[in-house]
């Protein structure tokens, strides 16, 4: 236990060595602002910018709070991934690539302890990340349209927060099992962005899965009401980052680490 | 008593046998060097036994090990080319890797502060190892390789990539580890392991093809060399030392000829004394005996 | 005008600020490191022109990391 607190106190200070600390949490608040304020001063904006004919009126109907804040969400679905891909896709490989790793693991370091520790810190950056910037996005759009209940954004933070893990952990696996960072997000992006695609045409084919969990995040924000495939779908999500980061320990154990 | 045993120690990449069972034993308080060509398995042997790579069979003993398999508490290991975390500094590295070897945070501090003086980097101790030049980063491998007191130290071509003075430095270094543990170098210029070693083991595409103490080496191995040139065609003159028993080979070529010699004195009076009785038209007569790279090649050859 | 004015800079200000930081922060980075993906001066420009991504592009693929 105390090597893994060793371990994962020098992926921190490499993650605020190399600036990801500011510019990870920085860019899920940019992405969670950027929607209430387009959307709360587009009209305005349309307005004074446009060279629109004398009696224009432009009709845009007012979204509600709720369809603001689903609207910043999608920005992580698409960003937000982007993001977590290519900024943690040589997490494993990476090291392995320079030849640092013989360094490491000619040390009397457990392979459980290097995965999972790497795997705990990208975790937390990027769940706290996702946290802020959320908040961010509550408040804006509480200050620009309405205030959603505080019950409301933390039900949304969870599911959305268990989905990005899920897509976290299958990159930390892919970059345990593959040698190029460019492959990593290549098979991660394709796999996460291939299986949202199916399951928004197959619903019901698809409602236990995990990639439904945005879709049922959005549900719960405009019902109120979680809809009753979240259990099983949180479930799944949490069973399979189990059972990726367990692969990914067995996998980085069996390949041949000094060439 | 040995502090190593290796048995039948065989490693395949894929069809290709690189190594083709070893076996020897490592004596504690040894220094040992692995000398080869390149290519003959040395690094190869050394993951091996520093835990990097599996083997395909055959077996690494430690004596006192912990866990089966996992000796690597007693290890400390420097790649051929060591490769660090470029942001961190030297002294965070050093930290870094002593408390990943299990010592407390007191110890780390104070070993690493120790070994930056040993190795000669105190002064670069607080700048990023990313800037550090060749040379101080072999010094910082060496350091983190000896940080946790192993009781065997292996280096992989320690001085190959060094100039002159940093080769020098480094062996002397090397003289001091022999004190404190078992050493294990691997290198390809045999000058360096007959600097610091005691013991070498010859590889040779994957088979170990020669073993013993320096000296057993060098008496088997190194004769004295008579080179002679002559006016004319040296082949005539020579070519009746074939059969002298205290010749074992001639070789020839123009003018030049070269009598590699069991007993010198001996052969140097027979020599010389044909030379006078047949009136030899002798340019050069010189004494030497014949260089390691010669002896090398020779070991490689049979 | 009408838009300056309407405009709530308690909302706007913290969006500014934290931009710039970004971009500070990126070019700190980018005088820092000895190496890039792609030339040093194309990665200034990049950090400064374009707003927001500018800095994020740059430390998602511009930077080396070790």
């Amino acid at each position: 236990m105390n090597q893994w607190f060793i371990l994962l106190k020098k992926e921190f200070l490499e993650m605020s060595r190399n600036y990801k600390w500011v510019w990870v949490p920085i860019t899920f608040i940019l992405l969670g602002i950027l929607d209430p304020l387009t959307s709360y001063y587009l009209p305005q904006i349309i307005d004074s910018v446009g060279d629109l004919p004398e009696g224009t009126v432009i009709q845009i109907p007012e979204p509600s709070a709720a369809e603001v804040f689903i609207m910043s969400l999608s920005e992580y679905q698409l960003i937000g991934i982007l993001i977590i891909v290519l900024s943690t896709m040589a997490i494993v490989s990476g090291e392995r690539k320079s030849g640092v790793v013989q360094l490491i693991l000619v040390k009397p370091v457990s392979y459980f302890s290097y995965i999972t520790s790497k795997w705990a810190g990208a975790l937390i950056l990027i769940s706290s990340s996702l946290f802020l910037g959320m908040l961010a996005s509550w408040y804006y759009t509480g200050v620009l349209y309405e205030f959603l209940p505080f019950s409301d954004f933390l039900a949304a933070y969870w599911a959305y927060a268990l989905w990005l893990i899920l897509v976290l952990t299958l990159v930390v696996l892919c970059s345990a099992a593959l040698k190029h960072p460019g492959a990593t997000a290549m098979v991660t992006l394709i796999t996460v962005f291939v299986l949202n695609l199916v399951g928004g045409s197959l619903t019901h084919a698809l409602e236990w899965s995990p990639t439904q969990l945005p879709l049922y995040v959005s549900e719960r924000l405009t019902t109120n009401q979680w809809p009753e495939h979240i259990w099983p779908a949180a479930g799944l999500a949490a069973l399979f980052t189990f059972a990726f980061l367990v692969m990914a320990i067995l996998l980085f154990k069996r390949k041949e680490l000094a060439d | 008593m040995a502090l190593v045993r290796v048995d039948n120690l065989v490693k395949n990449f894929k069809e290709m046998k690189v190594i083709k069972g070893l076996d020897f034993e490592l004596e504690a308080g040894k220094c040992v060097a692995l000398i080869g060509a390149n290519g003959a398995g040395k690094t190869t042997t050394l993951k091996m036994l520093a835990g990097l790579l599996d083997p395909t069979e055959g077996t690494i003993e430690f004596e006192g090990e912990e866990k089966v398999g996992d000796h690597r508490k007693l290890i400390g290991y420097l790649p051929q080319h060591p490769v660090f975390y470029e942001w961190m500094t030297a002294r965070e590295f050093l930290e870094y890797v002593g408390k990943l070897s299990g010592l407390s945070v007191k110890e780390a501090k104070e070993r690493t502060e120790e070994l930056l003086e040993l190795v000669g980097i105190s002064d670069a101790k607080n700048r990023k190892i990313g800037k550090f030049s060749g040379g101080m980063k072999q010094r910082l491998g060496i350091a983190q390789a000896i940080i946790h007191r192993p009781k065997l130290i292996m280096l992989d071509e320690p001085v190959s990539a060094l100039d002159p003075l940093g080769r020098r430095e480094v062996l002397e270094l090397l003289d001091k580890l022999k004190l404190e543990a078992t050493v294990l170098f691997s290198t390809h210029i045999l000058n360096d392991a007959e600097e610091v070693c005691e013991s070498i083991l010859f590889l040779h595409n994957g088979e170990i093809i020669e073993s013993g103490t320096m000296e057993q080496f060098r008496e088997k191995y190194q004769q004295s060399k008579i080179d002679l040139v002559f006016k004319g065609c040296a082949e005539n003159f020579v070519e009746k030392f074939a059969n002298n028993d205290d010749v074992i080979s001639i070789k020839h070529e123009g003018n030049k000829a070269s009598l590699y010699v069991r007993d010198l004195e001996a052969a140097k009076v027979s020599i010389l004394n044909s030379a006078v009785d047949e009136n030899w038209p002798l340019y050069k007569f010189e004494i030497s005996s014949i260089s390691l790279e010669e002896v090398f090649m020779k070991v490689v050859q049979k | 005008m009408e838009l300056l004015e309407s405009v709530n800079w308690a909302l706007i200000a913290p969006l500014i600020i934290i931009q710039l930081i970004l971009m500070a922060v990126a070019l700190v980075d980018l005088i820092k490191n000895d190496k890039t993906n792609g030339p040093k001066w194309m990665w200034a420009i990049i950090i400064l022109v374009v707003n927001i991504v500018g800095p994020i592009l740059y430390f998602v693929i511009g930077r080396r990391n070790h």
